[in-house]
């Protein structure tokens, strides 16, 4: 079922699908049309919002709407329009009656209003919130197989193309579509051979087999880890003032390897969220839970570490909402959900499951909560066991308070504080109860004379924290032997505790099974995701590949699941697809197949009259859409042409070049000593960031900045983009060395030399215009020129370099299409 | 910001521009619906869509506008009100004493458990009265005393967070948490930008170090990435990439471009995506860029007068030289000109110092923001351009437990002044107790501030929205009334 078919004919017989006709007018529908409106339009005010209700009229219920408010009148009388107080007060010229209220800006257009008519004229039939019930896999729609339906997800789009009369467009030619699965599996344009090969790969099951190639890539967890890293918030420095650099990378290169392994995504789940709960857990799966540390730490001085301990907890629950359930769980963190029935306390009782970890919001003294590595590969066990013991030790010797501390400070003045180091003068301006073991070691050291025990520690210490600041960490998850409690919070403010509350699932989801024998915790949360009656977990996931292959999901607000959000383009489609994902036990790679070999997939990206106006957002996919490469591989696409990528995995960040002053941006002036080496040309997955001052090559191309969570990318089309790839010094360096290897390896003369260096960029050859407008400069730039821009004749590599930088410029190079 | 190419003109569908316009300003963000994007009504209530292939046009604003431009003066650290304007003798009188319980019972402040100090310290500066309004200045601001009757004070400054970061996030963003358009994003979205080969909002650094949290303080969050701000660097080219790379002539890099829009064009012809028209525009644009550029950071033609009015020497970076380059791209069209100037944050201790550091950070600015308002003013520019002085929050009464003289972080009251762009010229607004701890009269808690910022420039604040999450969402939240005592 996966072959690859050139199916031009798809076009030809594009008239001749056989469906069941779709004339008679269809009655509406409540979960896709009215739903959308009433939450829209009526829930800020008679929504769930216990607080903000207004009139006591709810209507995001049946029973209460059907029932009204306190006034008596009946909102909605089913069959009977005229009788119902909801009709009359949209339809109503008074500016005192008309809902919504005229102060809210938020009028119903006719249309609205008129719909809402016919749907309480045809009975007021009300239905659950489509994404609150499971899905149920659908009847795949018969599609004869002239008509080329390779998969069913074909026989789905298929249907609904000929319901709208649409013809679906042809399939890509060859050299488009392997340069589209190449970049879409694993982030890097075609190699020369790959394209060799493939284009003239006679096999029927050619593609297929291209496609097996691709999945089986190590680079393909490369790409695909990336929007997972968008999602999880990944960085390499601290974030809020002062941007300090953490080692997190080792997560990273789990994702990665993961993905490559294609864990089934519950497994990669499960892990993420509590790898540290499961039996006897592997150092794979401890790193694993660097997810939930991913967090922002705040070192700034005078903070309450609470307050950002409280925060990063909060980032924890509002990136699980839209990660994994697609829901604006964070919407209830203030006050009950406007929109879906998500009280308030609900948002509290999944911020107690994240409430009981180790860090404490000032980023210091995380027992457990950072492992440390003596090599790359080993913890070290030892390094940490010391650690631990060697402080201990010390806070004891250092517990009481000597018997001179006031001597010491007796002895200093205003002025002669100044002088000490900034830790010194803090801890001299503190009580000895109140500071902490480093402190009174500063002051121990400065003000202590020889103490023999005192020195042996300090030793001790010094030595083993050197050991532990060369030796790679990593962040991760670590419960706290005895639960915090946790509280609702008024309005969200934490000074303000309510009501305890207990760790729990929303009540609109199904019920979290947990051993009655102890609370429930993160592990019971992480499998409640994959309970079979969950009816977000996979749709979502699954949606969220979708939307990298096509640029938009079939639900296309892909973190908004509820009342607010879109409903789904192709609803049996993301519910079957989302049943499949389950039933290939969750393999990432079986819908990566399954999507890239079908024929919708597959189809040219060009733009056809005819859908501009029926389609205009092309969401019914006749065709496949262009899409700018994502700012990571707009990197690395020139890099494989350029002959210089280090194709590498994994490993600390690097230090790829980028202009001077990006740095100077921060609170902290950060070193940026670019990389020399092979790290000078790694994958931009790798480059270093930090949160106050991103990548300046990366930040322009609309990389997310780490702050929350990111499940989808924005793509901008700016100027600054256009001088970053006309200027940037590692971009004109990547043009000088594809001009070198198009002299050393592409023939001898112009002619091959400029089919070698678009093969090279955009996977073909170029077109007779394209080489004769090519050609023509390349004459002119090897002329000296007269007049006032006089220039001397440019040399072969100087020419060469021209015309790479002007492929490595094209739209074509940093676009998939 | 740019013409129209005339290759649009080729476009044969107003659909496919339109699907242009949407996959410019709509797809790829968050979580917007396209479908409901395409009813306009929703997308910006009144404000009609300039031309579709430029999301920085300038449109239209909600009503008639006061103000054109705004140049922001961030004071980065929180300057102290009470020893630049807030004038409190009780608190002279006071000084040593341990502040009444009333007034700190149940606040939370920064440095709750070290250094922060519940002695009343009373200022060391000399106050005097100036203009009609009978202003309170410090003998810090001089210059600043000296256009008092051009800017309006307002006493009754509040914020929510006291954390620096954080904080700045909030006079940002409107929020302290993370993800939410910056003013100027939510401003050039609005109304686009009138420059023609310069970016629309602009951010400026002096000082010995970026504000806390970088790049968030001018981010788009969920708006579109063509609305960040574009931060200039103070050395060299101002912006990044702006230069040709080395040995490429200005004639090399034209024949480059031209042949990239030449093959560009054949791929939009063949292709039929509008976006690659765009991709043309932003080249052409970046082009312009690399001229205007380098000529808006040329100073030489500003005359002797104009350079010692601002106290610029030679081309050091500077906050003098910042402000002005921020008069010349407000002339240029810019929309948005933020100016971080840091270190105010004045704790006491080394570096923090309120009687050294603080005097120096104020030596640094003073002449330059007077300078910046009467030249404005001068050249007419003033009656179009709101100038907003302020830090992210300002200085308790008491002072600190440090080695030398310095304040807490305090959000309750504090001091910011604005200029021009529709406001009134000369007022005091505002009025803090005996001890400057709260404002008992107008206070201006910074959603109010934002409502009164977009106000002036002709937008509602209750209308300049942006869906995303399901949710109409604004700079001012749920909150925001706009100060109508500061309006002209």
């Amino acid at each position: 079922m996966s072959a690859y078919r050139p199916s031009y004919f798809i076009f030809a017989l594009g008239g001749a699908f056989i469906f069941a006709p779709t004339t008679r007018a269809k009655p509406v529908d409540f979960s896709r049309e009215i739903q959308p409106i009433l939450s829209d339009k009526c829930y800020p005010c008679h929504g769930p919002d216990a607080a903000a209700r207004k009139s006591g009229l709810r209507l995001d219920r049946r029973i209460e709407a059907f029932a009204g408010g306190k006034s008596g009148l009946v909102a909605i009388a089913p069959g009977r329009p005229e009788e119902s107080e909801l009709i009359a007060r949209i339809f109503s010229h008074d500016s005192e009656e008309v809902m919504p209220a005229a102060d809210s800006n938020n009028p119903l257009t006719t249309a609205q209003k008129n719909l809402l008519r016919r749907w309480v004229a045809e009975g007021a039939a009300w239905g659950e919130h489509w994404a609150y019930v499971a899905p149920v896999r659908p009847i795949v729609p018969p599609v004869i197989e002239s008509a080329g339906a390779v998969n069913p997800i074909d026989a789905f789009i298929l249907t609904r193309l000929a319901a709208e009369h649409l013809t679906p467009s042809p399939a890509a030619d060859r050299a488009t579509l392997l340069r589209r699965v190449c970049f879409d599996l694993t982030g890097l344009p075609p190699t020369l051979r790959e394209t060799e090969f493939f284009l003239h790969d006679p096999h029927p099951e050619a593609y297929a087999r291209l496609v097996e190639r691709l999945l089986a890539s190590p680079h393909y967890g490369e790409r695909w880890a990336r929007p997972w890293l968008d999602a999880a918030r990944y960085s390499d420095s601290n974030g809020y003032s002062g941007d300090a650099p953490r080692q997190m990378w080792k997560y990273r290169d789990w994702v990665v390897s993961a993905l490559n392994q294609d864990l089934p995504y519950n497994e990669f789940v499960i892990e993420q969220l509590a790898g540290d709960l499961l039996p006897q857990p592997t150092l794979a799966q401890k790193i694993a839970t660097g997810f939930n540390r991913n967090t922002q730490i705040n070192q700034e001085g005078g903070i309450d570490p609470e307050q950002f301990r409280i925060e990063a907890v909060m980032d924890r629950v509002a990136t699980f909402g839209s990660t994994f359930l697609g829901l604006t769980l964070n919407c209830a963190q203030c006050h009950d959900h406007k929109f879906d029935a998500l009280p308030q306390k609900d948002y509290f009782r999944v911020y107690a499951f994240f409430n009981n970890t180790v860090d404490d919001g000032h980023g210091e003294n995380i027992p457990g909560g950072r492992l440390s590595f003596a090599s790359e590969n080993g913890p070290a066990d030892n390094l940490i066991a010391d650690l631990a013991q060697v402080r201990a030790d010390f806070t004891t010797f250092l517990a009481p308070s000597p018997a001179d501390f006031p001597a010491w400070l007796a002895q200093t003045t205003p002025e002669s504080r100044a002088k000490f180091s900034p830790s010194v003068a803090n801890a001299l301006a503190l009580p000895w109860a109140k500071q902490t073991l480093n402190q009174r070691r500063a002051l121990f050291l400065t003000f202590g004379g020889a103490n023999a025990q005192f020195t042996a520690l300090h030793e001790k210490l010094t030595e083993l924290e050197k050991l532990e600041a060369k030796a790679t960490t990593a962040l991760v998850m670590v419960e706290l032997p005895q639960p915090r409690e946790s509280v609702v919070f008024i309005k969200g403010d934490f000074t303000r505790p309510g009501e305890q509350v207990t760790p729990g699932t929303p009540g609109i989801l199904p019920p979290l099974s947990a051993p009655p024998s102890r609370p429930p915790n993160r592990l019971d949360l992480a499998r409640w995701l994959f309970d079979p009656a969950h009816p977000l977990t996979a749709r979502v996931m699954v949606n969220r590949i979708w939307q990298q292959y096509f640029g938009s999901g079939l639900v296309e607000t892909e973190n908004d699941y509820g009342s607010q959000g879109s409903p789904p383009t192709h609803p049996e489609l993301l519910d079957w697809l989302a049943t499949e994902f389950v039933a290939q036990n969750w393999s990432i790679k079986a819908i990566h197949r399954l999507i890239v070999t079908s024929a919708t997939y597959q189809r040219a990206s060009v733009a056809r009259p005819d859908l501009a106006l029926a389609d205009p957002l092309n969401q019914l996919l006749a065709r496949q859409n262009r899409l700018r490469l994502d700012a990571e591989l707009v990197r690395d696409a020139a890099l494989t042409a350029s002959g210089l990528l280090v194709p590498k995995i994994g490993g600390p960040p690097v230090f790829p070049p980028q202009p001077d002053g990006v740095m100077n941006l921060g609170q902290n002036r950060r070193a940026w000593t670019a990389s020399t080496g092979t790290d000078r040309h790694r994958r931009a997955l790798y480059t270093h960031h930090w949160r106050a001052t991103p990548h300046s090559a990366i930040a322009v191309f609309d990389a997310p900045d780490g702050f929350s969570a990111c499940t989808r990318r924005l793509r901008s089309n700016t100027p600054l983009q256009a001088l970053t790839l006309l200027n940037d010094l590692q971009f004109f360096e990547f043009a000088g060395a594809l001009a070198a290897r198009v002299h050393r390896e592409g023939g001898d003369d112009d002619n091959a030399r400029l089919d070698y260096a678009f093969r090279l960029c955009v996977a073909r050859s170029p077109t007779a215009a394209e080489r004769t407008r090519l050609l023509e400069l390349l004459r002119e730039l090897r002329t000296p020129t007269l007049g006032p821009v006089g220039e001397p004749a440019a040399t072969l590599h100087e020419a060469w370099t021209t015309i790479a930088r002007i492929l490595l410029n094209l739209d074509e190079t940093i676009t998939r299409a | 910001m740019t013409p129209r190419p005339t290759a649009d003109a080729a476009l044969p569908y107003d659909p496919a521009s339109r699907r242009h316009f949407f996959s410019r300003c709509a797809m790829g963000l968050g979580s917007i619906a396209l479908a409901s994007m395409l009813d306009r009504s929703r997308l910006h209530a009144a404000i009609a869509p300039g031309p579709l292939t430029d999301p920085m046009a300038p449109q239209s604003p909600h009503f008639a506008p006061r103000a054109k431009n705004i140049i922001y003066l961030f004071m980065a650290g929180g300057p102290s009100q009470l020893d630049l304007f807030d004038y409190k003798p009780r608190l002279i009188s006071l000084n040593g004493q341990p502040i009444p319980e009333s007034f700190i019972a149940g606040k939370r402040f920064a440095f709750m458990d070290s250094s922060h100090g519940t002695k009343l310290l009373g200022t060391r500066r000399s106050f005097a009265q100036y203009g009609q309004g009978g202003a309170w200045v410090s003998d810090l601001f001089p210059h600043t005393a000296g256009i008092i009757n051009d800017i309006s004070l307002v006493k009754s400054c509040a914020a929510d967070l006291f954390n620096h970061a954080p904080a700045k996030l909030f006079m940002n963003t409107g929020s302290g948490q993370f993800g939410r358009p910056s003013m100027g994003s939510w401003i050039t979205y609005g109304l686009g930008s009138e420059a023609q080969n310069l970016p629309g909002f602009v951010v400026l650094q002096s000082g010995p170090r970026g504000p806390r949290g970088g790049a968030v303080n001018w981010g788009p969050g969920f708006l579109p990435t063509t609305y960040q701000g574009v931060p200039f660097r103070g050395n060299g080219d101002p912006i990044l990439n702006l230069a040709n790379p080395e040995g490429i002539s200005a004639h090399r890099q034209r024949q480059a471009i031209d042949a990239i829009r030449d093959l560009n064009l054949q791929q939009a012809v063949a292709t039929g995506d509008a976006e690659i028209h765009t991709r043309i525009a932003a080249y052409e644009m970046a082009s312009r860029m690399q001229s205007s550029a380098p000529e808006l950071v040329d100073l030489s033609g500003e005359s002797e007068a104009t350079r010692k009015l601002y106290g610029v020497e030679q081309d050091t970076p500077s906050f003098a030289r910042n402000c002005l380059l921020a008069r010349r791209l407000v002339e240029r069209g810019s929309r948005f000109v933020q100016l971080y100037h840091t270190n105010w944050d004045s704790h006491g201790g080394p570096g923090e110092n309120l009687e050294i550091d603080f005097v120096a950070r104020c030596r640094e600015v003073d002449q330059a923001q007077a300078a910046l308002v009467t030249d404005l003013k001068q050249r007419g520019l003033l009656k179009d351009t709101l100038v907003v002085w302020g830090g992210e929050f300002g200085r308790t009464p008491m002072g600190e437990n440090r080695d030398t003289t310095g304040r807490n972080h305090h959000i309750d009251a504090f001091t910011m002044w604005f200029a021009g762009g529709g406001t009134q010229a000369g007022a005091v607004i505002g009025e803090t107790d005996e001890l400057g701890f709260n404002s008992i009269t107008d206070r201006a808690h910074v959603h109010d501030i934002h409502a009164t910022i977009l106000h002036l420039l002709g937008l509602d604040h209750k209308k300049l929205t942006f869906r995303f999450q399901g949710r109409d969402f604004r700079l001012t939240d749920v909150h925001g009334r706009v100060i109508q005592k500061l309006l002209a």
